[in-house]
């Protein structure tokens, strides 16, 4: 499918997570263990063919930069396709003008010379597989001049808060977007992911920025909902947002579950990420360990339930981890007890032999911690 | 070429035929090894860990899947500028005969031509089937140190077991090697050769040219090279190795390699980020460890799904274990399925072979480990 060219977007503004996000961006965020958020909508674009891949940066490029270097592991043709960072930098100091279209426009030049007519946009803070090739044949099938893809849920009210809603017609047609603020449980949730052509996305970029300076993508969407033929498509499987710490930490936990990992992991649809050679992972005698995700190169003494540990971790002898997320190489030593909490990488938990939070209300240890 | 003027060529022709049927569609340095290797990974990380750019791999025993492995250099780094890992199977010349390769010296003296185009000051000879880890920056710093025309990397074996392998007998004072005997039946010391070997290569060059003519010749460099090069007088220096270093000959000592790893303070170290063995990467999910799960003391890598129990055993890269299923004392190579309640011991299950529900392999008191290579028929 060289038909379309892919963008991964950045979060905007109006999403935090608190603690993780200071340190890296969303997309960057270790994500069950081995993975990066980001290397969904890439794996995404690549497996469906996409072989021209931009990945817009907001802020503090390093740890992306760092994890998707050349791109050769998301398995494109290295010759012919890449995978381009791309940035901002007049954004970098003016924080409410650092928008996509900003973005959009400073690098108006790498979009105009890709050789496709079509673009698809995913964000790099969502976590899904989604086939886009079969949605760009959807779209070129239905001559419409934007195609959205969303997921409908009936959680809306405690979930998604801040993402874009889709409101419908009966034939799928968008009437308009607006923000989830938790007012009703029923709503299709606005996945970030739209198909147009090439010449619309750059006529809607110019537009959204002569309108107003602080519009995102989807705000001029929004607006060319009353012109333009903008139709939706439902997305079915595991969908999940990091827009704020409990959901980082609540995406992360509901994929232990090995049968609801079927959903949105396939042996057909790999999801790649950069190797770090770590070696496989020890279990020692006195270890236990029940219905977890453990990634390589861990050293596991202790007792660890219902928690995902990140690569290269170290639980010692008497340590009992539960309901956690603890990201690579944090070291719990003997007799400490965590429980719910997320574990930034390196942290060290060794004086303090006590950190538990309440159930639902996960608490976070600092990158580079020691307790 | 450039970091040490030391092109390092690796012998992965070996069949391995007391592996039996691990061995029947692969050369014996692509048997898997350590959760997510292959043997072979050792001498191309230990080379890419020291600093060697080029290496080639002398294939020749059912060489499709260990050519096409090899190839990818990038897996170990060696992919730079002037940098690479050629496969090097015989092939047809145009002033000699298509012919396989006769001995270990004969694999070398056949790619003369190759050698030559990289003109490197040393080379460094190492067997592909050969679990360890080695600087050899560190053994070419002693041979120049000695000024040596050849240096043999040696390990202390039991005194014991030293008539199983070939013996150098050196100056105890200078490490100047004064003999070597293949296999002693009364050895005189316990230094055996790792099979290890940095050579001068100008002088390499003209001893295998003259090996090559000598029609009594076994082509071998144990056999026929070292020994020659002692009767000239040459100046050979033993470097001693100490660490792990296994020859992995029969399943029994694949299965004792595997399980050494259980011990945290095995020797080997994979865990050492300075010093890593890189591999293949392959795009599985992490572990998943189911509810009811347990698991004592096992080596597991990523890509396996547990759900029963797992005691004293080592898994491979996507190896399956149902509920209720005991794994013990064992390994499981890459994609094995054990089903519900089937019971596995002290075996070593080939890749990718299905384990029906309740059967029954292997035992806690064989003599031998149990290969389990074929399909095993469960409870319907």
């Amino acid at each position: 499918m060289a038909k379309a060219f892919g963008i991964v977007n950045f979060t905007g503004r109006h999403f935090w997570v608190e603690g993780m996000q200071d340190y890296r961006p969303v997309g960057a965020f270790s994500f069950l263990g081995r993975y990066r958020v980001i290397d969904f909508p890439i794996s995404n674009m690549s497996n469906s063919g996409i072989d021209q891949i931009q990945v817009y940066i907001r802020r503090k490029p390093r740890s992306l930069t760092e994890h998707i270097g050349t791109g050769r592991h998301y398995n494109i043709n290295s010759k012919r396709g890449r995978v381009h960072l791309l940035f901002s930098e007049n954004g970098v100091d003016h924080d409410i003008y650092n928008n996509d279209i900003a973005a959009f426009l400073e690098n108006m030049e790498c979009i105009e010379n890709v050789n496709c007519p079509y673009v698809v946009i995913a964000p790099s803070y969502m976590i899904y597989t989604q086939d886009f090739s079969t949605l760009l044949q959807t779209h070129i099938d239905s001559e419409a001049d934007i195609t959205l893809l969303y997921h409908s849920t009936d959680d809306a009210k405690e979930h998604f808060l801040n993402c874009n809603t889709l409101n419908l017609n009966k034939q799928k047609g968008v009437l308009s977007l607006e923000m989830n603020r938790g007012t009703a449980k029923n709503r299709n949730i606005f996945m970030d992911t739209y198909v147009m052509k090439k010449e619309l996305f750059i006529e809607l970029v110019n537009k959204a920025h002569k309108t107003s300076a602080m519009y995102n993508l989807s705000d001029i969407v929004n607006m060319a909902c009353g012109e333009l033929d903008v139709r939706a498509v439902s997305h079915r499987g595991f969908f999940a947002t990091v827009t704020d710490f409990k959901s980082y930490y609540d995406a992360n936990l509901s994929l232990i579950d090995f049968k609801a990992a079927q959903s949105l992991f396939d042996a057909e649809w790999p999801i790649y990420t950069r190797t770090n050679d770590s070696c496989p992972t020890q279990y020692f005698e006195g270890a236990s360990v029940k219905n977890s995700v453990v990634s390589n190169g861990c050293l596991i003494e202790g007792t660890v339930e219902n928690s995902v540990i990140g690569r290269g971790c170290v639980i010692k002898k008497g340590a009992v981890i539960k309901n956690s997320v603890i990201l690579h190489d944090v070291v719990v030593e003997e007799d400490v007890h965590l429980e719910n909490l997320v574990a930034d990488k390196h942290a060290r938990i060794t004086h303090v032999k006590e950190v538990i939070a309440e159930p639902g209300q996960p608490e976070y240890i600092r990158r580079n911690g020691v307790l | 070429m450039k970091q040490n003027n030391m092109l390092a060529m690796i012998l992965a022709g070996g069949r391995g035929t007391r592996l039996h049927e691990l061995t029947n569609k692969v050369a014996k340095p692509a048997v898997s090894y350590g959760g997510k290797y292959k043997i072979i990974d050792f001498p191309l990380s230990n080379c890419a860990n020291s600093g060697i750019d080029v290496v080639g791999v002398l294939t020749q025993y059912e060489s499709i899947l260990l050519n096409s492995y090899v190839a990818a250099g990038r897996r170990w780094g060696l992919d730079a500028k002037e940098s690479g890992v050629y496969v090097l199977p015989p092939r047809e010349k145009a002033d000699a005969n298509l012919d396989v390769y006769r001995g270990t010296a004969d694999a070398i003296s056949q790619n003369i031509d190759f050698i030559d185009s990289f003109s490197p000051e040393y080379l460094l000879i190492l067997s592909g089937d050969h679990i360890y880890k080695m600087n050899y920056a560190k053994m070419l710093d002693y041979h120049k140190a000695c000024k040596a025309d050849a240096t043999i990397a040696v390990i202390e074996v039991p005194m014991k077991e030293a008539s199983r392998f070939g013996i150098m007998n050196t100056d105890t004072e200078t490490g100047r090697i004064v003999e070597f005997e293949e296999k002693p039946e009364h050895p005189k010391s316990n230094l055996a050769s790792m099979g290890i070997y940095i050579f001068d290569w100008k002088l390499l060059r003209k001893m295998l040219v003259a090996d090559m003519k000598d029609p009594d010749s076994n082509h071998d460099f144990g056999k026929d090279i070292i020994p020659a090069l002692l009767n000239d007088g040459k100046s050979l220096y033993a470097f001693k190795f100490k660490g792990y270093w296994k020859d992995v000959g029969t399943i029994d000592s694949l299965w004792e390699a595997n399980m050494d790893l259980l011990d945290g303070k095995n020797e080997l170290d994979l865990n050492d980020s300075t010093w890593k063995i890189y591999t293949e990467d392959t795009t599985t999910l992490p572990q998943y460890i189911g509810p009811d799960a347990e698991i004592d003391q096992a080596f597991i890598n990523q890509g396996c799904i547990i759900e029963g129990t797992v005691k004293n055993s080592v898994l491979f890269t996507g190896a399956k274990v149902g509920a209720g299923a005991k794994i013990i004392d064992s390994v499981l190579m890459p994609g094995v399925e054990v089903a519900e309640g089937a019971v596995v011991q002290r075996a070593l299950v080939a890749d990718n072979v299905k384990i029906g529900k309740e059967a029954v392999v292997g035992s806690a008191d064989s003599e031998h480990i149990e290969l389990v290579a074929k399909r095993v028929k469960g409870v319907e």
